[in-house]
């Protein structure tokens, strides 16, 4: 039976559904479904996380009546819309990057870490930084008591990057970064120069950032600065990439965190699709053309609780993408429409009996493959609880190398495509996002998400929406609702070193005794007029880096320059 | 949630300050608490992010609160709660208790709770558990 239209015809909602599977459907479920279930209590609310009802089968007529049309809505991998696939072999010729996200105590604890997972087979390490690196304070800050090392690694300086990276060329791997996402222009300019001082220049290796300030204030907590100088800021990272390394991807727009917190993956892609929009108009009214922008940013999607909703999720956001890039910012080359995906596996996780998590985030992350993401971390079982330690970071980077690997799961490009339940879901998902675009878009963009308390409204709805689902036993989890067991977590949860701490500490006050204290006030006052002026800045930014300034000495001055946020107090 | 009728004996509502400390910008359980401690009935004020333990104590003893909830999971309880503890004490709140929710290590539970924190509820929790606690500990007025 061939599900698809003939080719070139567009459908349309009211075309007339294939007579005889529609009918043949409704025969079915009266004839043969409803009797031999009638009296069967559903075990489970049969709806997704997101919402979406799901339904016992699904049939051509479920395509015809959304109007699918193969041409128009999937096409080809590599090729608009690129709903299967954002590269044409995909994982059969071009295999997704089996990536880590690593880091604790200081940066010589870090690097033997590093080169552990080189060894196991990483392809790509973004480093966790810990909260006071993140949040733009040095190591001996105040606000750091107790956070040094604790939740990533503590970089404060130049320094500490060479020692992080020592024994690890920046080229030796298919690429390097770190989150960074209220510091940008500076793990920009810290990636720079660690090139240079290892004599490797900026085009033989890749750094990738997420640089996705706006998700910050709504959900995952390391905001600075008030919402408009971030996100220029972030922007001035992307443009100088344009500039000077356009084989970087300077920022990976995120829906994980925005999901995570309550949003649902939907609305939460609909939020990260807005953000990604506010980036893109601040470098096009700086001159930049969507064809040089577009190709250097990536999105970061995230579904963790329905497997066949990520396929789904990813496929519609590829489509989306594409259509936006080239109906509305009028894009005109592939890779300025072909929506490159960062996801990181998750599945419920859960405090209880850790190891289960193990084949939680496998499944998770499969259907991440399935999707057709291209760059793709596995959260370690414990992950939950404590940052991974080396054996459980090598379970997560081995399930990537099974999937990728064995099963045959890999070697057809998006083996799902055509399957009517997916092609539904994915219609159905694209609704549901571009609906909560066109939602976004009349309250007034992503500035308006995080300032008129949408953002914070969805999220707190929806987990406590989770929250009650778990409760009462209407989404099941395993060992929490179903065959209940304790929490356990384990003594070494978040334990940070305080050795590392300690070792951390007094690297900072050597390098800044030993750093050329005139070099650093000139550089740290360049910032700080190019800053003023409303120039890119990353070039001041990169000299004072070069120059060991710290961190929390450039933050300083764009705290002192536009204030900081004002947290909410709204639940 | 069974929580329907527990002030009808109260004058006065439960009133509880949940507070985030430190850096950790993971609110989400946090609000959620807050949200349904509401729901029960209670009087809840939350914080916002990153306030400091002085920033917590002020605002606790302001509004007059029975409980301070501090959600924690970047794993910084052990600094931060005794702290916490002391500088309420310095003020003269030593009648304001203190819970805790989030990444609390098994072996940390018993230290907490020596050095002054009440009760630790573990990620997961589920908000019915919270509520009874609290209806059966804070003393009638």
């Amino acid at each position: 039976m061939n599900i698809f239209k003939p080719s070139g015809t567009f459908a349309s909602a009211d075309n007339e559904p294939a007579p005889d599977v529609a009918a043949e459907t409704a025969r079915w479920k009266e004839e043969t479904f409803a009797p031999a279930t009638a009296g069967v209590k559903d075990r489970k609310k049969f709806v997704t996380d997101t919402g979406l009802p799901v339904e016992p089968l699904y049939t051509p007529s479920d395509l015809d009546a959304t109007g699918f049309d193969y041409l128009r809505d999937l096409g080809f991998p590599g090729e608009y819309p690129f709903t299967r696939g954002d590269r044409p072999g995909m994982n059969r010729t071009d295999p997704f990057v089996v990536s880590a996200y690593s880091g604790f105590g200081d940066a010589e604890a870090c690097n033997k870490r590093f080169r552990k997972l080189i060894e196991f087979g990483t392809e790509q390490i973004l480093v966790a930084l810990d909260l006071p690196t993140q949040c733009g304070y040095d190591s001996d800050h105040e606000m750091a008591t107790a956070e040094v090392g604790s939740v990533g690694v503590a970089i404060d300086t130049l320094a500490d990057m060479e020692l992080l990276f020592h024994g690890i060329p920046a080229d030796s791997i298919k690429r390097i970064g770190t989150l960074g996402n209220s510091i940008g222009p500076i793990v920009l300019a810290l990636y720079a120069a660690l090139g240079e001082k290892q004599g490797i220049d900026w085009s033989r290796y890749t750094v990738n950032l997420q640089n996705d300030p706006l998700k910050e204030y709504i959900a995952r907590g390391t905001q600075i600065l008030p919402p408009d100088p971030a996100a220029r800021l972030a922007s001035d990272a992307v443009a100088w990439c344009v500039e000077h390394a356009p084989n970087w991807s300077p920022m990976t727009v995120c829906v994980n965190h925005i999901n995570a917190g309550g949003a649902g993956s939907s609305m939460g892609t609909a939020i990260a699709l807005a953000n990604a929009r506010h980036y893109i108009d601040l470098l096009l009214a700086k001159g930049y053309t969507i064809d040089q922008v577009a190709p250097l940013l990536h999105m970061f999607p995230d579904e963790r609780h329905d497997f066949f909703v990520s396929i789904a999720n990813l496929r519609a956001l590829r489509r989306i993408w594409a259509r936006m890039m080239k109906e509305q910012y009028g894009a005109t080359t592939p890779e300025a429409m072909a929506c490159r995906t960062t996801v990181y596996g998750h599945g419920q996780e859960a405090l209880a009996e850790p190891l289960n998590n193990i084949p939680r985030t496998a499944f998770g992350t499969l259907a991440y493959v399935l999707g057709g993401a291209s760059y793709v971390y596995l959260a370690g079982y414990d992950e939950a609880v404590s940052t991974p330690n080396e054996n459980s970071a090598r379970v997560a980077l081995r399930t990537l190398q099974i999937i990728a690997n064995e099963h045959g799961f890999t070697d057809t490009v998006d083996p799902l495509g055509g399957s009517y339940f997916v092609e539904s879901l994915t219609g159905q998902v694209e609704r549901q996002i571009l609906d909560g675009l066109a939602q976004i878009e009349q309250i007034g963009g992503a500035l308006a998400v995080i300032g008129k308390g949408f953002g914070r409204r969805v999220m707190t709805e929806g987990a406590v929406r989770r929250q009650r689902a778990i409760d009462s036993g209407e989404r099941p989890w395993v060992t929490v609702n179903m065959w209940p067991q304790k929490p356990d977590v384990p003594n070494t949860a978040f334990r940070g070193d305080e050795k590392a701490a300690e070792r951390q500490l007094a690297r900072l006050a050597r390098v800044k005794a030993a750093r050329d204290a005139a070099r650093v006030k000139a550089a740290l006052a360049e910032v700080d007029r190019a800053t003023a002026e409303g120039r890119n800045v990353v070039p001041s930014v990169l000299e004072a880096v070069r120059a060991y300034a710290s961190v929390g000495e450039i933050v300083d001055l764009w705290r002192r320059r536009f204030g900081s946020f004002v947290p909410s107090t709204d639940f | 949630m069974s929580v329907s009728n527990l002030e009808v004996s109260r004058t006065r509502k439960i009133r509880i300050l949940i507070a985030k400390i430190g850096l950790d910008g993971h609110d989400v359980g946090a609000r959620v608490v807050a949200r349904g401690l509401l729901d029960a009935g209670m009087e809840v004020i939350y914080t916002g992010l990153r306030r400091t333990n002085e920033d917590v104590v002020r605002a606790a003893v302001e509004e007059d609160v029975d409980w301070v909830g501090v959600s924690i999971l970047s794993g910084a309880h052990r600094v931060l709660l005794p702290r916490l503890r002391a500088l309420l004490d310095e003020s003269g709140a030593n009648d304001i208790r203190i819970l805790a929710g989030g990444i609390i290590p098994q072996e940390d539970i018993p230290v907490l709770q020596a050095k002054g924190v009440d009760k630790i509820f573990l990620s997961g929790t589920p908000i019915a558990e919270i509520v009874d606690y609290l209806v059966k500990e804070t003393p009638h007025v």
